[in-house]
């Protein structure tokens, strides 16, 4: 079988990788890239655990095709604290205990920076649209929902 | 310092499914690479398709990526007859922010905030909502009951598909094999239209719905006109009820027309049992969001040209 | 420096939860590690005549396959199980729920292994299986096992009684008191059934563990389990080895809640990895953990008589719990949610009967509440409809019966430390119950309903921490409790820098790995804090005590006014006689050298129940006490009921970390807002129909009710941790009556059914108006 070779920015660095076609870009990023950040849960696109972004877009790696990662631009959570600066966002979901087990918070965290992108001032009713294709089974929701307006208003204050 | 660590090409890829990926540069080649292998099947967004290859309803030989068609197939525009042009690649997030549709269509958008999700939206395109057949999706009710047309290219060469003759069945449209959606074209709304689309969802929020209901009129004076309602979601398929649109056209609209016509929905359709509910309650959840809807669609802005 | 219990620390791993990086053995690769892939009964309950592997053994990529009949060759009696060891590795004579792992294909690449499944072939003869609980029970049901294997580890299921011939595989009672004569004097007598379905744990995380052989090492385990314990031991028990062969280690788990508890892929696990002499890893999809582990769905008949003047003279209770076709800790569950089914109540005569059933369906393990929510379920829910009956206000129906500190519970044990007032005050307080409710006119109506929880803390269970410091002064906790998300590392370290009086982000709490943590029953019941926190506090006592020995010479002082400060040993009113750690382990061992070593540990006490009347006068190592009080509003057309607002007061005794008991309170209580309102496995026949989150919902941050809100009230225990009582499962009990008692106050009509889907909501609301939905 063949094997594709792909090349794609990937956290703002070029790289390039082999693939299978039958593998999904959160598998391909564990394997190639060591980044766990991404995980697969339930396989469905319902969870979110699995986020990347994609042009500048979040998809469900989990059901998004590896192959299709040629030519983009790929962020994955460890991609926002490059350098080592946590994002106001990851700064947020820590100062509001925005997590528990922390499975579904890369995810959370992905989502929460491109609704803050697109609405600077989300509403908790925006926020909670937003993030309900993302789950938390500890229940941290309310906390959760604190963190993106926490961060929202970070985020005012530096610009 | 990298912060990828070490060289990318650590492992194998692994190599226990067979399975091709090519994209072709055309639509013929498309067509044909599909007509050429019937275990062949095209990848839009891929959100249904990996799903389907999860759970072993599909084992594809070969996936056709149509991404490098999104020039031809992409896209959001005005076609000579005024008619909004949607590519069949465009993804519903692009539909959902595009000031186009918003103008137009603005029934559709607020749909669109309520597909799946935003990552979904972020990938799925409209050609795939559409050819997987799946009669839990938001769109269709919508675009049927604007009298939308979809465009598909198959072997055979092209053609127009009236949406009201698209889906066949559960999970079954009038796609033939190596046949591909390309375009849809959504007529103009007469000026004045008014229009809702009702999900309800019984167990989730963040759902697919158990029942979609879309209502378009306008208002000659103080009569209903022009009336078209689809329910969808409940059935194995959507559906213009043209019974009960035929009840309101013409009517001065109040509480007991309305009640009369979502009686007569309730009981023009067979609603599947599921877990959304049992028939008896799809059918009255029919009668009571038909109702809603209609009031819904009497608040709801009129559509103005230009 | 502050004191560190009470401190409202951030969990210490934050960092590496926000940027991905935590460890999780979901993340855990080896190398030359093979990939196992289950082969999966399609039916629900039959003989295997024929399973053929031949061809998948030959599939590409493929290393090997195993069946049932390769695992004897290493493990003779391959069955397993925390309280009956009747769960086979593999299925060997028989299948006994659809979903049951027939074989395992190994392979290194995962796709290669899913692949080779299709090409195993096996032949069922079927046979006649049984799914409802009250129908198992029957004499004349088909038969799920024809042999009991009862065997337990554990000092509180030493006595169930296995009952042969029945699928009643635990006939569990309690008898307090005349029953019969009570309901006689009783002026009203209600009677009532329940049910619950059987729903999902689905932590995000699915359950996963990787195996390796070990070569002259010992059989190394890494299991995202929350009983690393009890894994090592019931491995070396299947394998006839010394404990001290097997080793099991965890990182942080993706969520537990119950799922993973006890054993799950271990045993299978091992064999593969023993039979393949290769690194193996098991990681289930989601869809599997529906059909590898269930909360029981329950029958529950409750009957209670009643004075005129609104006082519980006597109740009956009658309990069938689906165990589905393995018991998994469904005795545990039988029992502990048993005796505590009547209530928080003071009620004199009392009856109880709970019976743990096998079925051919997925087996049914504890979830967040040892089948308490169920029970809860039940009588807060008749509560309502005996006040209401009685046109008595539902609160001080319960405050009339209320079971005080000093009143025997129904197994006959004391209450005592335990704030059963104070929190039926505080939701009181918190809902403004003093205050009219407007219930509304139109198609939306408003509602609000309380429930009071009382829960059992789990006995006796033993915990066992080192505490270790090390030259430079840092400490080191070795304990066995698992951090499944809330927060166990964090309070932990608190409680070890509260003993040493070091600052909590200092020490060290490492992951349980049974080569270096001693003996934890497990991360289960609400008991790490309380067990682990006193083991803890055991072990830095003696480690204390050995740096105050250390420190009188040297400071010149005498011991008994010595005392450890911010990391030193200071002499009491002598400002400046001190001496840090570091330096006092260098006047002992030298300079950044040498280890002090404390341990404590913790077994609670018991009094094994009479078998015949489950009387004791120790049963309870604690007793959780909690309230719920909900507001919501009911779409009387649709029946979709909408929760705004959940009020949690739990008794925590003392909250170590205010923060984490909180949001672990608030967390609970959201899971169980799922199983309230949306969540509920479907079987046809024996097949799940809704596995996966696509058609199985769970809660979504848009179904979250508009306000979500934690009370805690401490009422200090007089043996644990500076005062502290489990609280973990505190949250989740009472969280379905209360939202079903709002309901009740909405509509004026009763679901006694769970979930609250809009559909059961709506035939109540329309049985109750005399048109009934027709179908």
């Amino acid at each position: 079988m063949e094997q594709l070779r792909i090349r794609f920015l990937l956290n703002g660095e070029e790289v390039e990788a082999g693939v299978a076609p039958v593998e999904n870009l959160v598998q391909a990023l564990r394997r190639c890239f060591h980044l766990y950040g991404g995980r697969e849960s339930c396989g469905q696109g319902i969870c979110g655990t699995c986020t990347v972004i994609v042009n500048g877009r979040a998809v469900s790696g989990c059901l998004y095709l590896a192959v299709l990662a040629e030519g983009t631009e790929v962020v994955t959570v460890e991609g926002l604290s490059a350098g080592g600066r946590l994002h106001p966002v990851q700064e947020a979901f820590i100062s509001c205990s925005a997590f528990q087990c922390g499975f579904c918070t890369p995810g959370m965290i992905l989502m929460s920076t491109q609704l803050l992108e697109e609405n600077p001032d989300p509403t908790d009713q925006q926020i909670r649209h937003y993030l309900s294709g993302n789950l938390c089974r500890c229940g941290a929701y309310p906390e959760i929902l604190q963190a993106v307006k926490t961060a929202a208003q970070a985020l005012a204050s530096q610009k | 310092m990298s912060i990828l660590g070490r060289s990318a090409r650590r492992a194998n890829p692994p190599e226990g499914v067979p399975l091709d990926y090519i994209e072709p540069a055309t639509l013929g080649v498309a067509v044909e690479l599909l007509a050429s292998d019937e275990a062949a099947r095209p990848l839009g967004g891929g959100t249904a398709l990996m799903l389907l290859m999860r759970y072993g309803f599909l084992r594809p030989s070969r996936l056709v990526g149509l991404r490098r068609l999104a020039s031809d197939l992409g896209g959001i525009s005005v076609n000579d007859r005024h008619e909004l042009r949607l590519g069949a690649l465009t993804t519903l997030r692009d539909l959902e922010l595009s000031r186009q549709v918003a103008r137009s269509a603005p029934v559709l958008v607020e749909a669109l905030h309520i597909v799946g999700n935003v990552r979904v939206r972020n990938a799925a395109t409209l050609g795939g909502h559409l050819a997987h057949g799946d009669p839990h999706q938001d769109l269709p009710p919508i675009l049927l009951a604007m009298g939308a047309r979809a465009h598909a290219v198959g072997p055979r060469g092209s053609r127009w598909i009236p949406l009201d003759q698209l889906n066949l069945g559960y999970y079954q449209t009038a796609l033939e094999p190596a046949e591909l959606l390309t375009e849809l074209a959504l007529p103009v709304q007469p000026e004045g239209t008014q229009g809702s689309y009702t999900k309800f969802t019984a167990v989730s929020a963040e759902d697919w719905p158990a029942l979609g209901v879309a209502v378009f009129f306008r208002r000659d004076q103080d009569r209903l006109a022009g009336v078209r309602l689809a329910l969808s979601a409940a059935m194995d398929r959507p559906q213009r009820l043209a019974g009960v649109e035929a009840m309101l056209d013409g009517e001065r609209p109040s509480e007991s027309l309305f009640q009369a016509a979502a009686e007569t929905a309730s009981s023009a359709v067979e609603p599947m049992a599921d877990g959304g509910g049992s028939t008896a309650y799809k059918r009255e959840m029919i009668r009571v969001h038909v109702r809603r809807a209609l009031e819904k669609t009497m608040r709801a802005p009129a559509l103005r040209s230009g | 420096m502050p004191r560190q219990a009470g401190r409202s620390l951030r969990r210490l791993e934050s960092h590496a939860k926000v940027t991905g990086t935590v460890e999780y053995v979901h993340n855990l690769e080896l190398p030359g590690m093979l990939h196992g892939k289950i082969f999966r009964s399609t039916v629900p309950h039959a003989r295997l005549a024929r399973v053929d592997v031949a061809a998948a053994r030959t599939a590409p990529g493929v290393e090997q396959v195993i069946t049932g009949q390769d695992v004897l060759s290493i493990i003779p009696d391959p069955y397993y199980g925390p309280a009956f060891h009747d769960q086979p590795i593999l299925a060997l004579e028989k299948v006994r729920f659809a979903g049951e792992p027939v074989a395992i294909v190994l392979a290194a690449d995962p796709y290669a292994a899913q692949a080779a499944l299709d090409l195993i072939e096996v032949e069922y003869e079927e046979l006649p299986a049984v799914y409802n609980e009250v129908e198992a029970a029957l004499k004349g049901a088909p038969l799920v096992h024809d042999k009991l294997r009862p065997g337990s580890m554990f000092a509180d299921l030493i006595h169930v009684r296995p009952r042969s011939g029945s699928n009643v595989h635990v006939d569990y009672r309690v008898r307090r008191g005349d029953v019969e004569e009570a309901f006689r004097a009783s002026e009203r007598v209600f009677e009532d059934t329940f049910h619950t379905p059987a729903v999902a744990a689905a932590p995000l995380e699915p359950i996963v563990t990787v195996a390796e052989p070990g070569g002259s090492g010992p059989l190394t385990i890494h299991s995202a389990t929350q009983n690393p314990s009890f894994v090592r031991g019931e491995l070396a028990r299947l394998l006839g080895w010394p404990e001290n062969r097997v080793r099991v280690r965890t990182a942080f788990l993706g969520g537990g809640f119950g799922g993973k508890q006890y054993i799950k892929l271990e045993a299978l696990a091992a064999a593969s990895t023993l039979l393949a002499q290769r690194p193996v890893k098991i990681s289930l999809t989601m869809d599997e953990q529906f059909v590898t582990i269930t909360r029981h769905a329950s029958t529950i008949r409750m009957k209670t008589g009643v004075s005129a003047d609104g006082r519980i003279l006597a109740r009956e209770c009658e309990i069938w719990w689906n165990g589905g076709a393995y018991a998994d800790i469904g005795p545990r569950v039988t029992q502990k949610a048993g005796f505590t089914s009547a209530g928080p109540y003071d009620i004199e005569n009392v009856s109880i009967d709970s019976y743990a059933v096998y079925t051919n369906l997925p087996p049914a393990g504890a979830l967040r509440g040892f089948g308490v929510p169920q029970v809860n379920w039940a009588h807060e829910t008749q509560g309502d409809r005996i006040a209401r009956e009685l046109g008595m206000d539902p609160l001080e129906f319960r405050l009339k019966n209320l079971l005080r500190n000093g009143r025997p519970q129904a197994s006959g044990t004391i209450l005592q430390d335990s704030g059963t007032e104070e929190v039926t005050k505080e939701v009181a307080s918190a809902m403004r119950w003093a205050e009219p409710l407007d219930c509304g006119t139109g198609t939306t109506r408003r509602g609000r309903g309380v429930a009071l929880a009382i829960k059992a803390g789990v006995t006796p269970t033993t915990s066992v921490a080192i505490v270790t410091l090390a030259g430079d002064g840092s400490c080191t906790v070795y304990a066995g409790t698992v951090d499944v998300g809330q927060g166990s590392q964090t309070v932990l370290a608190q409680i070890a820098a509260e003993g040493l009086a070091l600052r909590a982000e200092e020490v060290r709490v490492i992951h349980p790995d049974t080569d270096a943590t001693p003996y934890d029953m497990g991360s289960v019941g609400s008991r790490s804090t309380f067990h682990m926190g006193l083991a803890i506090q055991g072990a830095t006592e003696q480690v204390s005590r050995q740096l105050i020995e250390m420190a009188a010479p040297v400071l010149g002082a005498d011991a008994a006014d010595l005392e450890l400060y911010d990391g030193s040993v200071v002499a009491r009113g002598r400002g400046d006689a001190e001496i840090s750690f570091r330096e006092l382990m260098a006047t002992r061992f030298g300079k950044n050298t040498g280890t002090l070593v404390g341990s404590g540990s913790f077994t609670a006490s018991y009094d094994t129940p009479d078998p015949d009347t489950g009387q004791s006068d120790d049963v309870a190592v604690f007793w959780m006490i909690g309230a719920v009080g909900a507001e919501v509003t009911v779409d009387t057309e649709t029946g979709k009921v909408m929760v705004q607002r959940l009020v949690n007061v739990a008794d925590v005794g003392k909250a170590i970390n205010p923060l984490l008991v909180s949001t672990q309170l608030s967390g609970g209580a959201l899971l169980q807002f799922g199983y309230a309102m949306s969540e509920e496995m479907r079987f046809e026949e024996g097949q799940l129909v809704n596995s996966g989150l696509a058609q199985y919902k769970i809660p979504t941050m848009l179904d979250m009710p508009k306000s979500v809100e934690v009370v805690l009230v401490e009422v200090p225990h007089r043996n644990g941790p500076l005062g502290a009582k489990g609280m973990g499962e505190t949250g989740t009990l009472a969280v379905s009556a209360a939202i079903g008692n709002a309901v009740f106050d909405a509509l004026g009509v009763q679901v006694k059914e769970l979930p609250l889907t809009p559909e059961r909501v709506l035939r109540a609301i329309r049985a109750g108006a005399g048109r009934p939905l027709e179908d």
